[in-house]
């Protein structure tokens, strides 16, 4: 690890100033970041975190819209959405270990973008909405490759909003030697449609699988995925399995999210 | 009667309580120096420069050693003296240490070896058995072959015939505790070396050879490792010397522990496998003739590799009887981490492969898999039948002479002479020794009926007729596993006890304990002996300067070797004290029991410690050594003939999985075990090792998958990429019996080892997974292993669609 300074603000105003030195990077549970520095893959200068900024740390209904602050650990995501939206309440309870959970933050994992990270799929399947202090942006437009999002230097992810679907499912299909998804695929489906999110599988991070939304929309069965199919090619082969198999994986998960879902 | 009883291991309590001691928690002086070792981040090349300024200048650092600096050569090899410490002008895998960092601190050291600048030519890598095989990259001359009958003629007669081959990857061991040594330098040179190792004489004799010292300068202590499973055999060597040489040149302790990412990279794993083979076979599914092409990736340097890659060819028949064999070993050297002895060491492999042609030979026959098992059996022996005493050995032979030669290393190659023939009639091996203790037929029965294997394989067939995306399988696999080391002078053992005037016990043996159970066996030995409980029994470190020359803790000798020198030492001493005791009883010695705590004669008795007082005060010599060697081996391993082994340790198990067609995904359902320990010295310990050992094999076939990048870097090298079993990971259904026998030979109070042949028990989750995939369709999966999510799913498909 090389040297490095931390604040810790006490609002999201003052984080704001704080990472307005470009030096400067925001630090939210530290599930990412931390190995990196470790590795010394990152050289910050300053570290401002984010977990002192109470006014980051919720998870509450208002209208038909879950809010949750960008600093909410999964593990209160998993407790405090349950009652709302069970499907996303399932996925962060699912992230990692309880270690990971009671540290890492949703803020954290939508800004790293991880290619095999479970919250894009939940955030682009659900169609949310990410505050930040400036703007809000769709998640269909946030999401831009391999650790790249919308967010400009010293942007804070502040809230996440998830319109409710129907129906919902996060299915993961792990590693398990990481437990990291080797492929797994948030579905919902709302009134207007059905949205179909694969993480762990692409070589350019989260996307959603529109022939399989199509297909859904129609028919919100198992059994009209089961044609289709995910092309190999921009799939991860790596060592813990090949792209083919990751195409492949994808049909099956999805065809278990739909069977979660109407569960 | 301590003998024979479920006694907890004798450092439970403290494993437990994080009270038990392993090397890097035995307190060391202030001054002591930790170190660290460059490594090669190239497979294959020539060191072009090393400027090591920079390591020398970090913070803490006292010394920095390559090569050059070395006072003498060090090597630590166990066989060939292929294993420079550090390397010498070129590096032969990546993860070779290359320079040692010698720093105050153990972070210190790790910091300051990443400052190195290492200039290397990097050259084409041999990595893979068909770079090997093209390259003409081996060991020996060329391949080695047993032969029995005419394979070739006996497999174009047969009315059928198959060929085909199997994949079978490494393993890691994995041992909880990693790789360490401290050592302390003594006045006038000499040197005490702590270290986690199997093989406390190999670290001896290597530390010796590296300070020029003679060996009786070293003292080498292992109190207990945190697992060994065989990666501590030779694997030990280099943090030992480095540490010994590191405290030469400072004059300051040193010690050692590999980070675990550093040892996975730099430590040698099991030997990955390819074998070939072509069989013929008749109706019934007997074999008629058969020939196996084992291919073995040895790695860097030929370590242990002789010996495993023999022993996969000593149980390339496994249970069964075969008339016309040829079997063809080839050693092959690579560019990869210098692969070592690895429970079961090489008989695992070996008997995957046979076990493959068992399963293929009945998918092909559409027969139950345990009749063309049963068909292909060796003969069981006659019940009861005892073996007969061993004919007195021949001590008269000649001895190597080579002084650097490492004589009580399984690496050691020497051959001896002719070994008697078989006797006429008798059912043999491939490499002709006699099969006379075979107890598989009737212990097959017994699991048979024991785990409702028809009634079971009647519900798995309807299972899989009403299930489309679930299926399920079940395979009956035997293990007969041959105990002795094949080299056959290491098949002794020392050991040294002392009774103290209080009575109390001091037991010393040439046996190391790494989880295992063998202190615990061994002191149940002396208290048998002594007829006392076992608390007045001492279990102390193994230690060179008590028990010389000692073999390995290997090839699950372990109890077999120690228990019998415990034995002859406790003996020793009984028999002067009840020579004593008759004396003044006009009895004769004879006629003296010890039992109860109390030493009997005729009506009367007194107290152990009493007659431990009474000896001492008489002048009795109240110590012995004891010394045991193992009668009737008598092996050529270049002819591929005699008896390499005193006995066969057996047994059986039948295992049920799941697969989801979909993905590949499995679990093991259940598991039912029969296994034979002979007559157990300890129920308990010994379930512990039938468990862990088919935990551990099923671990190695399944999850346990190990990958090199194409520039021979090993990506899994980490928990966090290579996946162990864990508790969730066991059968939720596990029934496992200890098959109530004796050992026909006179080995100690008629048990048979249990180290490594339970790890073989777990092929029978292999071919489980296999007959899933088999009821997918209508081809032979030919599932490799390991058997990821990703290689049951090919198989899958290979069923339904035919190989591609």
């Amino acid at each position: 690890m090389y040297a490095f300074d931390i604040k810790r603000p006490r609002s999201v105003e003052e984080a704001v100033a704080a990472l307005a030195d470009g030096e400067a990077q925001a630090l939210g549970g530290g599930q990412t970041l931390i190995p990196t520095l470790r590795q010394r893959l990152a050289d910050p200068g300053t570290l401002v975190s984010l977990s002192g900024i109470a006014e980051l740390k919720y998870v509450r209904m208002e209208g038909d819209v879950l809010r949750i602050g960008g600093g909410t650990t999964h593990a209160q995501v998993a407790r405090e959405a349950a009652a709302h939206y069970p499907a996303l309440a399932s996925l962060a309870g699912r992230i990692g270990d309880p270690a990971v959970r009671n540290r890492g933050t949703i803020g954290g994992s939508l800004a790293n973008n991880d290619p095999s990270a479970c919250y894009p799929a939940g955030a682009l399947g659900s169609n949310a909405t990410v505050v930040t202090g400036a703007r809000e942006i769709a998640a269909d437009d946030f999401f831009q490759g391999l650790f790249e999002t919308a967010l400009d230097e010293g942007e804070i992810v502040t809230e996440v909003r998830f319109p409710v679907p129907e129906a919902a499912r996060y299915e993961k299909f792990i590693q398990p030697a990481s437990r990291f998804a080797l492929v797994a695929v948030f579905v919902a489906r709302f009134a207007g449609g059905v949205r179909v999110a694969v993480t762990g599988a692409s070589e350019s991070g989260v996307f959603r699988w529109a022939e399989a939304e199509a297909a859904l929309a129609a028919d919100f069965t198992p059994e009209v995925v089961r044609g289709l199919t995910v092309q190999a090619e921009g799939m991860i082969g790596d060592l813990h399995g090949s792209a083919e198999y990751r195409a492949h994986l994808v049909g099956v998960i999805t065809r278990r999210a739909v069977e979660g879902a109407l569960a | 009667m301590s003998v024979g009883r479920p006694i907890p291991h004798d450092a439970a309590v403290l494993h437990v309580t994080g009270t038990a001691r392993y090397v890097d928690d035995i307190p060391a002086p202030h001054d002591t120096l930790h170190l660290c070792f460059g490594l090669s981040d190239t497979a294959c090349g020539e060191i072009v420069a090393m400027d090591l300024a920079a390591v020398r200048s970090a913070p803490g650092v006292v010394a920095v050693l390559a090569a050059e600096d070395l006072p003498n050569s060090a090597d630590t090899s166990p066989s060939a003296h292929d294993e420079p410490l550090l390397a010498t002008g070129r590096v032969h895998h990546m993860g070779q240490p290359l320079f040692l960092a010698i720093a105050n601190s153990h972070l210190a050291a790790r910091k300051a070896v990443r400052r190195a600048s290492v200039e290397i030519r990097e050259e084409p890598a041999i990595l893979s058995i068909d770079d090997a095989l093209a390259a003409d990259s081996r060991f020996e001359e060329g391949p080695r072959f047993y032969r029995k009958g005419d394979a070739n003629r006996a497999i174009a007669a047969a009315p059928h015939r198959l060929e085909g081959r199997i994949e079978i990857g490494g393993q890691e061991h994995f041992y909880l505790e990693g790789q360490a040594a401290l050592a302390l330098p003594q006045e006038g040179g000499d040197m005490v070396v702590h270290t986690s190792s199997q093989h406390p004489t190999e670290i001896q004799h290597k530390v010796a050879d590296a300070l020029g010292l003679p060996m009786a300068a070293v003292r080498v202590e292992v109190r207990r490792m945190g697992g060994g499973f065989g990666g501590k055999e030779s694997q030990a060597n280099a943090l030992a010397v480095a540490c010994a040489v590191a405290a030469r040149v400072t004059g300051r302790p040193c010690r050692m522990r590999y980070d675990r990412d550093d040892d996975m990279v730099i430590t040698g794993k099991r030997h990955d496998f390819r074998i070939d083979y072509r069989a013929g076979y008749d109706d019934d599914g007997r074999i008629r003739g058969i020939e196996f092409r084992q291919f073995a990736r040895c790695g860097w340097s030929q370590d242990l590799s002789l010996p495993v890659a023999d022993r996969a060819m000593l149980h390339a028949d496994n249970a069964y009887l075969l008339d016309d064999v040829t079997i063809e070993s080839h050693r092959l050297k690579t560019n990869t981490q210098s692969a070592t002895a690895f429970r079961g060491f090489g008989g695992p492999q070996g008997m995957v492969g046979i076990e493959r042609v068992m399963d293929e030979i009945a998918h092909a026959l559409g027969c139950d898999p345990v009749k063309v098992r049963r068909a292909n059996y060796y003969a069981d022996a006659a019940p009861g039948d005892a073996a007969p005493a061993p004919a007195p050995l021949d001590d008269g032979r000649d001895a190597p002479a080579d002084t650097h030669a490492d004589l009580t290393s399984r690496g050691t190659t020497e051959t001896r002479g002719q070994p008697a023939p078989p006797p006429s009639g008798a059912q043999t091996t491939p490499y002709h020794m006699a099969v006379e203790d075979f107890v598989l037929g009737e212990m097959t029965e017994r699991l048979v009926e024991s785990a409702d294997y028809r009634g079971r394989r009647e519900q798995v067939r309807a299972w899989n007729a009403g299930n489309e995306i679930l299926k399920r399988g079940l395979a009956l696999t035997p293990v007969k596993f041959g105990i002795s080391f094949t080299l056959t002078h290491l098949n002794q053992a020392g050991a040294l006890v002392h009774v103290y005037q209080d009575g109390s016990v001091h037991l010393n043996h040439g046996g190391t304990e790494m989880g295992q159970g063998l202190f615990r066996k061994v002191s149940q030995v002396a208290a048998h002996r002594f007829g006392v409980p076992l608390e007045r029994i001492r279990i102390t470190a193994t230690d060179t300067g008590k028990v010389p020359n000692t073999s390995a803790t290997a090839a699950s000798s372990g109890s077999d070797l120690n228990g019998m020198a415990v034995k002859a030492a406790c003996d020793t001493i009984r028999d002067r004290i009840a020579r004593l005791i008759a004396e003044r009883h006009q009895a004769r010695a004879a006629d003296v029991r010890f039992g109860g705590d109390r030493v009997h004669v005729g009506g009367e008795s007194y107290g152990w410690e009493e007659a431990v007082r009474l000896a001492y005060e008489n002048r009795v010599s109240l110590s012995a050594t004891g010394f045991y060697k193992t009668p009737k081996l008598e092996w050529d391993r270049i002819a591929g003939r005699g008896r390499p082994f005193f006995y066969f340790a057996q047994g059986v198990a039948a295992t049920e999985v799941v697969i989801d067609t979909l993905t590949g995904e499995n679990r093991i359902l259940r598991t039912d075990i029969l296994h034979d320990c002979g007559a157990s010295l300890n129920p308990a310990v010994d379930m512990g090792q039938i468990e862990g050992g088919f935990v551990q094999g099923a671990g190695w076939l399944t999850t346990e998958e190990l990958v090199w990048t194409d520039k021979g870097r090993l990506a899994t090298h980490a928990p966090s990429t290579y996946k162990i079993p864990a508790c969730s990971d066991r059968p939720r259904v596990s029934n496992v019996s200890l098959w109530d026998g004796r050992n026909r030979e006179d080995t100690i109070y008629r048990s048979k080892a249990v180290g490594e042949p339970p790890l073989m028990l777990a092929i029978s989750v292999l071919m489980a997974l296999s007959d899933a995939c088999a009821a997918c369709g209508p081809h032979y999966p030919a599932l490799d292993a390991p058997a990821t999510p990703e290689r049951v799913l090919a198989a899958v498909r290979r069923a339904r669609e035919g190989a591609r």
